[in-house]
Parts: structure tokens; sequence; C-alpha cells
């Protein structure tokens, strides 16, 4: 069904650029960026790296490639090499769509295609495009983002004047299916803490849609994301040897965003919430049988100021909350952080970032913390990065 | 004292200099674009790609200076932005597959010639630039 949406999205980029004679009229582009971070924390070792003894096990580099054969048909494809301690090493498809544009009111968008909710999951993964090292991991989590950053199928989009004095309207209407593989730190960190393991992965059936009005107040904007997961997901499970089954019913996550940008400063803000339930059985294993809950809610406020246009400085205060686990520092994370970015040029910038962490709930292993889990950690990064 | 006065001149100048700057920037279309005008709104709209319309409704793409004075003038005077903001703005939808990067010229000469023989190009060049082959929008 995967390859089903990228081949459709492939074919009819090839039908509809049968005016296209030669290379040069297909308008072919190579963009990328590639990034190397380095972390240190003074307690607990995060993401799964040795950053209590500082680690630079972070490392992304992506390659785009587009081309746009008529002005109102783009397709393209982006790969990407990711590692973040014992995760990732590897290569990926980050997304390949064709992307057909009627008019400013109506596009259409498929294939494996950016899911566009919230503020900022459409660019969460692109370091180059904002001034946080790391962002809220609230709401963008590191380790999970891959089970929200793409789906299989489509997104229709557009914008609308509301009139001169009520600003406009942009639309995201999205659904398709989303998955994530077995190796997916979403995964495998889950696996840890319940035995269990998805050796096909996890993932079903998305329906959503996103709305921001862009108000008559110049760079203010407020959105808001509903997404429904309408059928049952299951997937194979397997406990002590035993096969089984996880499935969750339907469910629904919300996230609701402001922003105010203009010139030097920007502020923005951001909830979230993301309610999940399910259940394991193992016919041959009872042991493995669980039900599990999670009411995930999560929150955060930032700011940003351009000192030049080389220079920048932010701050953002994040908090998440899992309501289903007993109080106590696994459940909850707080994190306070400092930025800032320095441009060397439009090709080459730097970033350092310093975060006070309070709760455990977020970006620890056990695997890298076998003594157990420091209630508070600082974390220092500095990352280098290229985009062209 | 001293010190005081040269804070006033200097303020005074940057002053003189984005009006100066503002004034020396014009928009260009090709000639076969009906419309004679475009707000700034719709200008900032179509340069960072959030649309491909003039007010008319006709359909633009936007082409780009890659650096320069008159550049940085256009970005700040309509846009608000810096030529690094300004690129980060389109990488970010390149990069998410939204949108993709508009060409850019080492000269305003190139950007005239590219404009005057490209139905739906929109760029901007210094007023003293010739630019008898492509048409002028004012900016409202």
């Amino acid at each position: 069904m995967k390859r089903l949406w990228i081949a459709a999205a492939l074919f009819s980029a090839m039908a509809l650029s049968g005016s296209a004679q030669s290379l040069s009229d297909l308008n072919i582009e190579l963009h990328g960026y590639a990034t190397q971070g380095f972390l240190y924390t003074t307690e607990n070792n995060i993401f799964s790296t040795n950053s209590s003894s500082g680690s630079p096990a972070w490392d992304e580099a992506v390659l785009n490639m587009t081309a746009t054969p008529t002005p109102k048909l783009r397709v393209g494809m982006q790969a990407r090499y990711f590692l973040l301690g014992n995760y990732g090493n590897k290569i990926s498809l980050d997304w390949a769509a064709a992307d057909y544009s009627f008019n400013d009111h109506v596009g259409v968008r498929f294939g494996k295609v950016k899911t566009p909710i919230g503020l900022l999951n459409e660019i969460q993964d692109l370091d180059p495009t904002y001034i946080w090292s790391l962002l809220p991991q609230s709401v963008y989590p590191l380790t999970s983002r891959n089970s929200t950053l793409t789906h299989y199928g489509g997104v229709v989009y557009g914008s609308f004047s509301l009139g001169q004095k009520k600003g406009d309207l942009d639309y995201r209407v999205f659904g398709g299916e989303q998955m994530v593989t077995a190796d997916d730190p979403s995964i495998t960190e889950g696996e840890e803490d319940s035995g269990i393991i998805l050796p096909n992965g996890w993932g079903g059936t998305m329906l959503g849609a996103t709305l921001k009005w862009k108000t008559p107040l110049q760079g203010l904007m407020f959105g808001a994301t509903d997404v429904d997961f309408p059928a049952v997901w299951s997937s194979l499970a397997v406990y002590q040897g035993s096969n089984g089954t996880q499935s969750t019913p339907p469910s629904q996550s919300q996230w609701y965003f402001a922003r105010y940008e203009k010139n030097k400063i920007m502020v923005a803000g951001e909830y979230s919430r993301q309610q999940y339930q399910g259940a394991t059985q193992f016919p041959d294993a009872p042991d493995g049988d669980s039900t599990f809950r999670s009411d995930p809610r999560g929150w955060y406020a930032m700011a940003s100021y351009k000192f030049t246009p080389k220079f920048a400085l932010g701050a953002y205060v994040s908090q998440f909350v899992d309501w289903q686990l007993d109080y106590g520092p696994p459940r909850y994370s707080k994190d306070w952080t400092f930025s800032a970015r320095y441009d060397f040029n439009q090709f080459l910038y730097a970033k350092a970032e310093q975060h006070f962490i309070e709760g455990t709930n977020i970006g620890y292993d056990d695997a890298t913390n076998p003594n157990g889990l420091q209630p508070n950690t600082k974390l220092t990064i500095l990352k280098i990065g290229v985009s062209f | 004292m001293k010190y005081r006065s040269r804070i006033l001149i200097l303020v005074a100048a940057l002053l003189l200099f984005g009006s100066v700057a503002r004034a020396q920037v014009i928009v260009i279309v090709n000639p076969g674009v009906s419309a004679d005008s475009v707000s700034k709104a719709a200008l900032e709209k179509i340069f960072t790609g959030t649309s491909t319309r003039l007010g008319s409704g006709e359909r633009v793409v936007p082409v780009l200076l890659k650096e320069g004075p008159v550049h940085s003038a256009f970005l700040s005077t309509y846009l608000g932005k810096s030529p690094i903001a300004l690129i980060i703005n389109w990488r970010s939808l390149v990069l998410s597959g939204q949108g993709s990067m508009p060409k850019s010229f080492d000269s305003e000469a190139e950007m005239v010639s590219y404009v005057a023989r490209t139905p739906t190009a929109i760029g901007y060049i210094g007023e003293k630039t010739a630019h008898d082959s492509v048409k002028v929008l004012e900016v409202k």
C-alpha cells in the first residue's frame, strides 16, 4: 500500500509532465543539509547516547531532489541519513510526492508526504530552518518524531482571504496511513519497558485537518489541528517467543497553537493532547497480556530575537505530563532552554543550547542508564550545520 | 554632547537611507501581465511562497537576485527579512516538500532579460537599471 501511494505520485507526475522535452525543461534542483551535534549531560544519558561523557553521536544529512515540469506541478523526493546514539544509522526515504497546485485555494499532494500537524511538525526534522538545536520535546519528541512526521496518502491544501479586515484562512486536510518501522526509537523504547516486540512496526489509518487563521494584524496567526485514528490499529506482537497482537481502538489527538512573528521578533506557543489506549494479547503466553492507557499532554512557550541578520537568541519553557502515570519524575518532563544561532553565511551555521530538564518521561532509555535515572539533568548541545 | 550629536546624525542617515532604498527598488513583471499595481501584503506572500497570485488574480512566479544592495533593500522594505532569513524561509518549503526554490540571478540585467521573456515572472531591480522590456508594478 505504501509503495502504491509513491508509485501513483510518480506516475501522475510523469503523465502530467508530458510536455517536457528535456531534463532542463523539468527544472530539476538539488538541495539538502548536514549537521553534526554534540551532547553533554550532567546526570542521565539522553537519547541513547553516552552524553554524560560527552557524545558526538548525533548526525543528520538530507538530500532533496525537486522537479517542476510544469508551473503547477512539482515532484520531489528526499532521502535522509540519521544517527542518534543507538538509533538510526541508516538511510531512509523522508518523503516522495507529487504536488499539483490548481490555484492558491486548492492544491493536492500525495505519495509519502509530510503530515501538516501543529505549528512545526512539517519542519521539525529540518534543523536549518529554526533557531533551536532541539525543539520542545513536550510536543515534538525527537526519538518518536517518525511516528508523526509523514504519512502515506495525501494532503489537500489551500488558502482563502476572509476579507481585508479579517485576514486569511489556510487549511490542510490530510489522510492515509501512518507507519513506523520496527527499529524506530518510538517502538524500541516501548519494547524496553514492556518486553513486547513489534516485528512489523506499528501504524494504521489516520485522518486530520489543520486550520491556520492569519489575522489582520500582520505576523499573528492562530491554528488548530485535529487528527482522528478512525480504525483499530493492530499489529503482530511477540512476547518471550510467543506470537500475539497489540491493538488500539479509535482515538483522537489535538494541537492548538499561535505565533507572532514580525521582523526580529518571534513568539509562539502550542498545546497538544494525544490520548490512546490499547491491549496486548498472547494466547500462548498470558503473562504478556496487558492493557495500557496514555494521556500525554504537552505545551511550550517560546520566543526569539534576531539581534543581527546573522545572530539570534531564543528561549523556551516546555512541559509534558502523562496523566495516566503515577506521580513522580517518570510522569513528567519540564525543560527551560536557552538557545543561540549564528549564520556565518547562507550555507554555514552554528547553534548552542542549554537545557535545564526536570522529570524523566522523555528522552531516556534503560540501556544507557543501567543504574537508573536522576530526576533532573542539565543538557548542553553544540551543533554545526551546512545547508544548500 | 558630541556623542549625542553623532547618534542623531547616524539615525537621520539611516532613516534617509531607508527612504532612498525604497525609492530605488522597483517591482517588474512580464509585459503580458495586465495588473498595474500590487499590494505590499501580496508582494510579501508571493516572495515568501504563500501565494502565487496578484490582486488581479493573475498567476506569478517570483525570481530573486542572489545578493547586492538592491536585493537587500527589496527584502527589508517589502518582506521585512534579511537575505539569510529569506533563504531559510524557502529552504523550509523545499525541504518539507511544499515548494521549489525560486530562480536567482547574479545581475539585474539577467533578471530583466528573464522577466521579459517569461510570462509569469515577477522580480525587482534598481530603478536606474534599464527596464524598457518589462512592466513596472506600483506597490501600494
